[in-house]
């Protein structure tokens, strides 16, 4: 399975952690996304004409959407990763892969616009991330209420996965995390996930590793 | 606002939202705080910047009975203290290499951090419980407004919105924000719980909404 890969994409992210979290191995092909523009060039262009990353590649299939991915990627070989017990975990977490799109609309264009200068009206983008960074908020606190951990359900699914990269990398477009304490405990418990990789950014907690300790002599 | 000048406590967050082993930022009036909570449960306020660079304490973790900071590791204990420096394994650090920490109490399911030195203990409860945080792009003017309550003294309020007692602890953040602490009847269920949690939402975006600001925080 071959991802067009960006190492500071957070769409790219989804589909690592994925992958990482079911136990797949993906063969990445480095994309020169910025300052290249390579996934605007022929030769991706003809692979996905949108001209987006990530792209899957899996035989004669070729995914361009990091939702379908996860599914994807899921339904091979993690399907507790997908919420299908009942109509309503079928229903949530279609309802937060659809949200998922709004962070990387608002919050993801708030930090290309800080990060890469991309163009944008950046208040407009910060607030349009705030206010998806409440919605997501309060559903977290209804969830915590009913005694269920993540978006879905008490375990993790692919909508968690969807949007917890660009809901941890807010700060890089300007947007605090800290008014959020259940975004926070959700960020913590996937940070926690066996299998949990890092991107830059995004870094694993240190706690659950125990202390190095460097020898007298190699101070 | 207080006749008191030497000192009072600030509902800083739930304590359902500080499990043990964790550490977040909160807003004091003087700054921000790294508030923290050690594996066995101790809690701990301290200024939110490590003495080597800068850092904030509050981006760095807990393991056990000290806080890190996640540059370079200089490790604190609960008195502020450093107890660790990882690249001098062999140095204990000197006394003087510290970081001012505030009183801090855990009751009522609130974490309450002083400034100054309070003459008492932070205020009860009476009979409620809390449910969550949140922070509103408006002042404490209004919230009163809009709840159609003042708040005492203390940033406690008490209104009833659509037939439930809600009581909300204020505390006033930079500009202009408020750090709401919503407090239902102990003894709520989970609908009821649920209800309270969207009314504030409601509540919020009408003194936003009173304040023409458009939700930026």
């Amino acid at each position: 399975m071959k991802l067009y890969d960006y190492i500071l994409s957070p769409s790219c992210y989804k589909v690592r952690l994925m992958a990482a979290l079911a136990g797949i191995k993906l063969d990445l092909r480095a994309v020169d996304f910025h300052p290249g523009l390579e996934h605007r060039g022929p030769d991706l262009l003809s692979l996905n004409p949108a001209g987006s990353i990530p792209i899957l590649e899996d035989g004669d299939l070729v995914l361009t959407e990091s939702s379908a991915m996860l599914a994807y990627i899921a339904s091979l070989s993690a399907p507790e990763w997908l919420g299908r017990a009942s109509a309503m975990e079928t229903a949530r977490e279609q309802q937060w892969l659809a949200f998922s799109s709004r962070l990387t609309a608002t919050l993801g264009g708030a930090r290309l616009h800080e990060m890469l200068l991309r163009p944008g009206d950046i208040a407009a983008l910060q607030a349009g991330g705030v206010a998806s960074l409440r919605e997501l908020e309060a559903g977290l606190v209804e969830q915590r209420l009913a005694g269920q951990a993540f978006l879905v359900t008490d375990r993790p699914t692919i909508a968690d996965i969807a949007c917890f990269p660009y809901v941890a990398l807010a700060p890089d477009g300007g947007v605090s995390l800290d008014p959020y304490p259940a975004i926070r405990l959700w960020s913590r418990a996937i940070r926690s996930l066996k299998g949990f990789i890092e991107m830059p950014g995004i870094h694993r907690l240190h706690e659950l590793k125990p202390e190095p300790h460097l020898e007298q002599d190699e101070a | 606002m207080r006749s008191d000048t030497t000192g009072f406590w600030t509902p800083v967050a739930l304590s359902a939202d500080l499990p043990a082993g964790t550490v977040i930022p909160a807003r004091m009036a003087a700054g921000t705080i790294a508030l923290w909570r050690s594996q066995t449960g101790h809690i701990a306020a301290s200024a939110d910047r490590c003495p080597h660079r800068g850092m904030s304490l509050s981006h760095g973790f807990v393991r056990g009975e000290v806080l890190s900071c996640i540059y370079h590791g200089w490790s604190y204990g609960r008195a502020g203290n450093c107890l660790r420096i990882p690249a001098h394994p062999g140095l204990t650090p000197p006394d003087a290499i510290r970081v001012v920490t505030h009183d801090v109490r855990d009751t009522g399911g609130i974490v309450w951090v002083a400034s100054g030195i309070p003459a008492g203990d932070p205020p009860d409860l009476d009979g409620f419980t809390p449910l969550r945080s949140l922070t509103a792009d408006a002042d404490r003017a209004a919230l009163a407004l809009a709840a159609g309550a003042q708040a005492d003294e203390d940033g406690r309020l008490v209104t009833n919105i659509a037939g439930q007692d809600l009581c909300l602890l204020l505390a006033d953040q930079p500009e202009g924000r408020t750090l709401i602490h919503v407090l239902v009847r102990s003894g709520s269920d989970a609908a009821a719980r649920i209800a309270a949690s969207r009314s504030v939402e409601r509540l919020r975006r009408m003194a936003e909404s009173a304040s023409h600001k458009g939700g930026v925080q």
